[in-house]
């Protein structure tokens, strides 16, 4: 069955507070309001997971709720990127846990939507080196602070997968209409449990694909995953640049993917939002035909 | 005569490893080569599901591993390519500690006895799937697409081959040339001045192929397929025949790549 190794912290680190379990019920203090503990997971990796934390975070945030994005992907990280704030980054998820700076010298600031914050992954370092009990803690501290923690999963269904979803209680799980997506959703919801509350998104659809009998449909897709359906996401390429240009297209009030997770986000924070269509890529295959007919 | 070990690998996950490893596969089967290819993704198992021989799997590489079938009971033989295309399946239900290190690249030297090419298709990440992966291959194959986080992961991925002393070429997938010449996209001379990595294929993006991949046909087999062509081209180079490639435009996101490269 499933083996968690509890990596020890080194012998000199201070004790953390972040280490020990939720403040018990009987704690004098008056209690806190508990934010909402999100991971967005799809076992299948390059389906969306991260571009769908960002995007989330900015309009969740752009609502007015205080929200944290954790980047789950030790060695991997991206969501920094995705969101342009690579350059601002110092400290990461293991510095806090491993106590060497506070989680509030972690936190980046975005300054673009001011209640948006990000606590980076470490880039140098291994997925096995974060204790799944340490990442509970992290969290347990977050959701004391902010409306929404949004945890951004590695693909995989490895050591960083299961430290990613440990804290959480809902999960966004990302799949895009192709059979091997699918089958590893269908996997990761298996593994999330009853404890986990999820939810599917279903990104990169085609609409003209899907009429042709080219593409699964989300109807197709959700046959088999048979899951609440939060989202349907269309196949547009001014995601890939806003990915690019650390800009998320949640920013932007012109793009449709924008509009539809800003959509998405609306649904979360409870609002009864009629579901967007997927747009369609404009001329999108006559680019794709210059490209072998117009041959230098 | 022993085969060619090659792992194709990414960091990121779907970047196109699965696709890049069964059309590959299939390119070189079809040129007469003896190929058998590894899924190492225990757990999340999918090069049967692009192949379409997902309903034909007896055993898998854990069971191989723990010695309850021989190799070649667990080969699954892509009948369209007569004897030259086979497949070793990972376990789904299994996790991928399962197998260590050595015992993967144990199966992958008993295979290299019985073709011309091993291929591994790595799983996402570079966790201890990854690591069997790579353990068992003595060449690489990094895909990547012109996405600066897909890159980022491409970098880390080079620097823990190099550090096995494995020799890289790179696959640029999903290029979409009109956005690389509206500066929206990197061209694939960025991406690989980015990654100071020696090119092997440039893969064009196209939403088509996800069809072909649902209904498990390689693309060298669907004649309405165009990208079958450039599989072949990339099978021709493996092979050491010198094919020039197409190169198109330049981007405009060299710098800020650069720049996090070299801050993480």
């Amino acid at each position: 069955m499933e083996t968690q190794r509890i990596v020890t912290p080194p012998v000199d680190a201070p004790q953390l507070e972040i280490h020990a379990p939720p403040a018990p019920v009987e704690s004098q203090k008056k209690p806190k309001t508990r934010g909402r503990t999100i991971v967005v997971t799809s076992g299948k990796g390059g389906v969306g997971k991260t571009t769908t934390t960002a995007n989330l975070g900015v309009a969740l945030a752009a609502r007015g709720a205080r929200v944290v994005m954790i980047d789950a992907d030790v060695g991997l990280r991206n969501l920094d990127l995705v969101l342009g704030l690579e350059s601002r980054v110092r400290y990461h998820v293991l510095d806090v846990l491993e106590g060497r700076v506070s989680l509030a010298d972690a936190l980046v600031r975005d300054k673009r939507v001011p209640t948006l914050y990000l606590l980076a992954a470490a880039q140098d370092r291994e997925k096995d080196d974060v204790a799944t009990d340490a990442m509970v803690g992290l969290v347990e501290q977050l959701r004391d602070e902010f409306d929404y923690v949004l945890i951004d999963s590695p693909a995989g269904i490895e050591m960083g997968f299961k430290n990613a979803i440990a804290g959480a209680d809902e999960a966004i799980v990302v799949c895009t209409p192709e059979v091997a997506a699918v089958r590893d959703v269908d996997r990761v919801v298996g593994l999330l449990g009853n404890r986990i509350n999820a939810q599917l998104v279903v990104n990169r659809i085609r609409p003209a694909l899907v009429r042709k009998g080219k593409m699964l449909s989300v109807e197709d897709v959700n046959a088999i995953l048979r899951l609440p359906l939060l989202g349907v996401l269309g196949d547009a390429a001014d995601v890939i640049v806003s990915t690019n240009r650390g800009e998320p297209v949640a920013l932007d009030e012109a793009s449709a993917t924008g509009a539809a997770y800003r959509a998405i986000a609306a649904r979360i924070a409870g609002e009864d939002v009629a579901a967007p269509q997927a747009a369609e890529p404009d001329g999108f295959m006559d680019k794709l035909g210059s490209f072998f007919g117009g041959r230098r | 005569m022993k085969a060619r070990r090659i792992v194709v690998t990414s960091g990121k996950g779907g970047v196109g490893k699965t696709t890049t490893t069964a059309n590959l596969g299939a390119a070189l089967a079809v040129r007469g080569k003896r190929v058998i290819l590894v899924d190492a993704d225990i757990g999340l198992r999918n090069l049967d599901l692009v192949l379409g021989v997902e309903k034909r799997i007896v055993f898998d590489l854990v069971e191989v591993v723990e010695g309850r079938c021989q190799v070649r009971q667990a080969l699954v033989r892509d009948k369209r390519f007569g004897e030259s295309l086979a497949i070793l399946p990972a376990a789904q239900t299994r996790d991928k500690t399962a197998v260590t290190e050595l015992q993967f690249a144990d199966v992958v030297n008993n295979l290299a006895e019985m073709c011309d090419y091993v291929l591994i298709d790595s799983p996402a990440g570079i966790e201890h799937g990854f690591r069997n992966a790579i353990a068992g291959a003595a060449e690489a194959i990094v895909v990547t697409t012109p996405e600066v986080s897909a890159i980022r992961d491409a970098d880390r991925v080079i620097g823990k081959l190099q550090e096995r002393g494995l020799p890289m070429r790179l696959i640029v997938n999903r290029v979409r040339p009109e956005m690389v010449r509206n500066g929206e996209m990197m061209s694939v001379d960025d991406v690989c001045d980015i990654l100071s990595a020696e090119l092997l294929g440039i893969v064009p993006d196209d939403p088509e192929v996800i069809d072909t991949t649902n209904r498990g046909v390689p693309l060298v087999l669907d004649p309405a397929q165009r990208l079958g062509a450039i599989y072949t081209k990339i099978a021709r180079r493996l092979e050491g025949e010198m094919i020039p490639f197409t190169q198109l435009g330049s981007g405009g996101f060299f710098g800020r790549l650069f720049e996090a490269l070299r801050a993480g």
